[in-house]
């Protein structure tokens, strides 16, 4: 059985470490030469992010990874995978997860044709300010640059201004006042040498954890037997998405320690950028703003069914409520 | 495989037909030949995603601001300013074409725009003054070429959206290998026409009052260039925004030289929109090409061949840049490097070369493709622009420039820091 | 009658590149306003979003107007040397060629526009824009493409047909003096 497989962001650890041994050598292996595999990922290909589910239903390759949140033009229901700020830390993020998993399954079955393999989660998106920056209070009125619609909302009910600007420009764009901060993983923030133009870090998970879903081509997953499909149901639960998940929390807080300075860095030489971290009151806030305005209006967007779904399953998790209108 | 793609390109282009068209028809044969999956499914969503980019819409601004420039007379003026100032070198007009096409690289992104603009201006003035043909229009089309390599470049902004890398830093880059290349251009041009000074036409000295008068002229163009990288630089624009900031300059600089009207601007517009369309349909096809090829499994392929071929770092990036002057030969120059980009610049880079050096030597070989022979399209440009005589003059007085370029390659690759040095300066 | 329809789809051509000329001169004018609304403080937002839009439909309309000006691409070198009635072969076969990639890319286009209409995509950002106000008048830009070039060639088949090479060569060959390149 050949399997075309597209990755996300080839540059990123979690694309390197876990996607790309996986389904080049650790499923193949696991099939006993069944299974063959050609992998790429979505940027070499030079797709755009929003189309790769969308081909992935139609069949152009077989199996496609990205982070969900790229995918919700096409299915707004699909935000509540990553709200930001409900999760702190990765375990939490995980039971969110797995909370939403049988929403997710639905909507990929629906949406996009296809089948979920798995949902891994990518460093959570942290803050980066080049101003005086204290609690979530201290965002009010500033430049930020964030990505995805929920978290674009979040700043505006904050009265914080959402800039757009390439990643490779942030840098610059931080050392000249265009932006006040930026929103990324803190791992991708160390390497791209973000340190340099900001002073404070937030840990606080203001992009939410950006889960990347990895999901099947529907009639290609028909097409299997059923031996098969549970070996790639069992492989990927235990040697890709296990594997990913368990190190998330680790990876984040040997990023925290390169970029503050506080405590042992894996990665290179520490950084002394001040640590801001969440404060029992900017959890409060954030869930006053995401029950009263954000999560409301994506209950709009959605439908109140899946409002009423994400209130039992997710919010349950993660102790917050979408008030039904 | 890739016999197939290269004689596929070459025949469908020998056929003379629409370059972005073949570049679809070889999508369209890797994808029935190559490839297990129906590719052709992708092809809207490449086309909608590709065409649907607000770093593109820099490639109109630019162009119209290039149209702006020529309707209004002020590219004519700068032409005649400068010309009072270099015409007394041994090769004439010749060195008023490189230095206008200096100048106006410094407020255009484009090469084709830059050559088309000097080519508009300069071409009547060959005849008149006795030129011999082949140089001066070689020049022209090398001249050009520049508008990709001093800042502000479409061709820059593509590969920094393309490699993630800072495209302000690209353009602090490519300022310095610009004007040294530009010096280049006329030393060759002074050397040649020592040697040959049948090939120069008439050396002419203007009264320094004139000159001085001239000056005046040239500063449209100063302030235009000021304003684009200014707004750059502060901060306050993107340098795909800053593309409006000079068609806006263009505007109100026309409009104080008594240029502008309602039918101006009509053809303005009407001319930006043509080059555009004719532009993103070669864009289009290639991002089309680079997809099918991907996912029949060429670009590892390539990268496999590449990494295996086990040579140093050095030796690695000189077979790059002979890939780069042979596929130059053939391929589009916006096409080559959507198309290699992608494949390339990672090899590269985790050879640990620096990706904003990079970037200005692929400038350089882009430069050169865009003047070499067969598929050059400066050379078209310019050829267009002429009113008589065969298309092989102008790739013949090319030729010369083109060694220019591939010696700047030479010094690029030993001086990486021509390229690094005003990036690092100014961070 | 061939002549008529190819004066026709010419001056229509024109028309249109006039409006998505002025469209693309007006969105210069709102980022100028929103970079300068900036420096005062405050934001339109979105101007890069609308950006996209713009050149996405600016380059689906402006693609029929630049093969009528004979402005996409070509390469010349064996076909130039030639004489006329295979130059015009040529032409004919190159305009074949763009026509039938035309059609195909103008079918697999429809697609994309379906799945918007199906789930009622809207846009990943604030503005929220709905995907099909957008994608429809791009999707309609190359319908007119691959409609007017089948127009063209099956028109300049027919002069042809009676004849008249030059004619021909004027209309699909490759424009050999283009003072107006920029
Ligand atoms: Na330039
Ligand atoms: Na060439």
């Amino acid at each position: 059985e050949q399997l075309n497989v597209v990755g996300s962001w080839s540059s990123l650890p979690l694309h390197k470490a876990y996607e790309a041994p996986f389904w080049g050598e650790t499923l193949p292996e696991a099939s006993g030469g069944k299974i063959t595999t050609q992998v790429t990922t979505h940027n070499e290909m030079n797709l755009g992010v929003a189309d790769v589910f969308r081909l992935l239903g139609q069949g152009v390759y077989d199996v496609a990874m990205t982070v969900g949140d790229y995918a919700v033009s096409d299915a707004p229901e699909l935000e509540g995978l990553d709200v930001p700020l409900v999760a702190m830390d990765a375990a939490k993020a995980k039971a969110a997860v797995d909370a939403a998993r049988p929403m997710v399954d639905e909507i990929f079955a629906n949406r996009f044709n296809s089948k979920v393999l798995a949902i891994a989660p990518y460093p959570p998106q942290v803050v980066f300010c080049n101003k005086e920056v204290a609690s979530l209070d201290d965002l009010k009125g500033l430049k930020i640059r964030a990505s995805g619609r929920m978290t674009a909302k979040f700043l505006e009910a904050l009265d914080a201004e959402g800039v757009n600007v390439a990643f490779s420009e942030v840098p610059g764009a931080l050392q000249k006042g265009v932006v006040d901060c930026a929103v990324t993983g803190a791992g991708s923030g160390y390497s791209a040498g973000w340190w340099e133009v900001s002073t404070h870090l937030l840990t606080i998970p203001l992009g939410g954890w950006d889960p990347v879903v990895t999901a099947m081509n529907m009639d290609k997953w028909n097409s299997l037997d059923a031996g098969t499909q549970e070996l790639i149901t069992d492989q990927i639960a235990t040697k890709f998405e296990a594997p990913a998940w368990d190190s998330a929390q680790g990876a984040l807080l040997n990023d925290i320690a390169c970029l503050t300075g506080n405590g042992e860095c894996e990665s290179g030489d520490k950084r002394s950028m001040v640590l801001v971290e969440a404060t029992d009151a900017d959890i409060a806030k954030a869930r006053d703003i995401l029950e009263a305005k954000v999560l409301p209006e994506w209950a709009e967007r959605a439908g109140a069914d899946w409002a009423k779904r994400w209130n039992d399953s997710v919010g349950k998790v993660v102790g917050v409520s979408i008030a039904s209108k | 495989m890739i016999p197939f793609i290269t004689i596929g390109l070459l025949g469908l282009l020998s056929l003379s037909i629409p370059v972005g068209i073949v570049l679809f028809l070889l999508g369209f044969g890797v994808d029935q030949f190559f490839s297990l999956f129906p590719l052709l499914r992708g092809l809207g969503n490449m086309v909608w995603s590709t065409s649907n980019s607000a770093t593109l819409i820099a490639i109109p601004f630019f162009v119209l601001l290039g149209e702006i420039l020529v309707r209004s007379g002020i590219a004519e003026r700068t032409y005649a300013a400068l010309d009072k100032w270099v015409s007394w070198l041994p090769g004439g007009l010749i060195h008023a074409n490189v230095a206008t096409a200096t100048m106006f690289s410094a407020t255009s992104g484009s090469s084709v725009a830059t050559a088309a603009t000097v080519a508009t201006v300069a071409m009547p003035q060959a005849d008149r003054l006795g030129y011999d043909p082949r140089l001066f229009s070689g020049a022209i089309a090398a001249g050009g070429t520049l508008g990709i390599m001093i800042p502000p470049s479409i061709n820059l902004i593509v590969y920094g959206f393309l490699t993630q890398t800072s495209i302000p830093q690209l353009f602090l880059a490519g300022l310095l290998p610009g004007i040294l290349l530009a010096l280049a251009f006329m030393l060759v041009t002074v050397c040649i026409c020592v040697i040959w000074p049948s090939l120069g036409g008439e050396r002419r000295r203007f009264p320094l009052r004139e000159m001085i008068g001239g000056l005046g002229d040239l500063l449209p163009i100063f302030l235009l260039f000021s304003a684009i990288i200014g707004a750059i630089y502060k901060g306050w624009a993107t340098p795909t925004e800053a593309a409006s900031v000079g068609v806006g300059g263009a505007l109100l600089i026309a409009a104080m030289f008594g240029g502008v009207s309602l039918g101006m601007i009509s053809e303005a517009i009407v001319g930006t929109v043509k080059i555009t369309s004719m532009i993103m349909l070669v864009i289009i096809g290639a991002s089309f090409l680079n997809f099918t090829l991907s996912a029949a499994g060429l670009s590892s392929e390539m990268r496999n061949l590449l990494e295996n071929l086990g040579f140093g770092p050095l030796m690695t990036i000189f077979v790059v840049v002979l890939i780069y002057i042979v596929l130059g030969f053939f391929i589009e120059t916006l096409s080559l490097m959507v198309v290699t980009i992608p494949i390339v610049v990672p090899i590269v880079t985790g050879l640990g070369y620096d990706p904003v050096w990079f970037g200005i030597l692929m400038i350089v070989l882009i430069e050169m493709a865009l003047i070499t022979p067969p598929v050059g399209l400066n050379l078209y440009v310019v050829q267009g622009a002429r009113k008589s005589g065969n298309m092989s003059e102008v790739m013949v007085g090319a030729a010369p420039y083109a060694f220019t370029m591939l010696c700047m390659v030479g010094v690029l690759i030993a001086y990486p820091d021509l390229a690094l040095i005003l990036p690092r300066l100014l961070q | 009658m061939a002549e008529r329809i190819l004066l026709a789809v010419r001056i229509w051509n024109k028309r249109i590149a006039l409006a998505t000329g002025f469209i693309l001169l007006a969105c210069a004018g709102l980022v100028l306003v929103d970079i300068t609304m900036r420096q005062l403080g405050s934001s339109l937002g979105g101007t890069d979003e609308i950006s996209g839009y713009v050149m996405a439909i600016a380059t689906a309309w402006g693609m029929s107007f630049a093969l009528t000006e004979l402005s996409h691409v070509r390469i010349d070198f064996l076909r130039s040397n030639t004489p006329q009635k295979t130059r015009v072969l040529f032409d004919l076969f190159a305009l074949f060629s763009l026509a039938m990639t035309v059609a195909i890319i103008a079918n697999q286009c429809w697609p994309v526009v379906a799945t918007t209409l199906k789930n009622a995509s809207t846009a990943n950002t604030p503005l929220e824009t709905p995907l099909a106000l957008v994608q429809i008048p791009w999707f309609a830009g190359w319908l007119w493409f691959a409609f007017s070039s089948w127009l063209i060639f099956l028109s300049a088949m027919v002069l042809v047909v009676k004849g008249r090479f030059k004619k021909v060569e004027g209309v699909i060959g490759i424009a050999s003096a283009q003072e107006e390149w920029l």
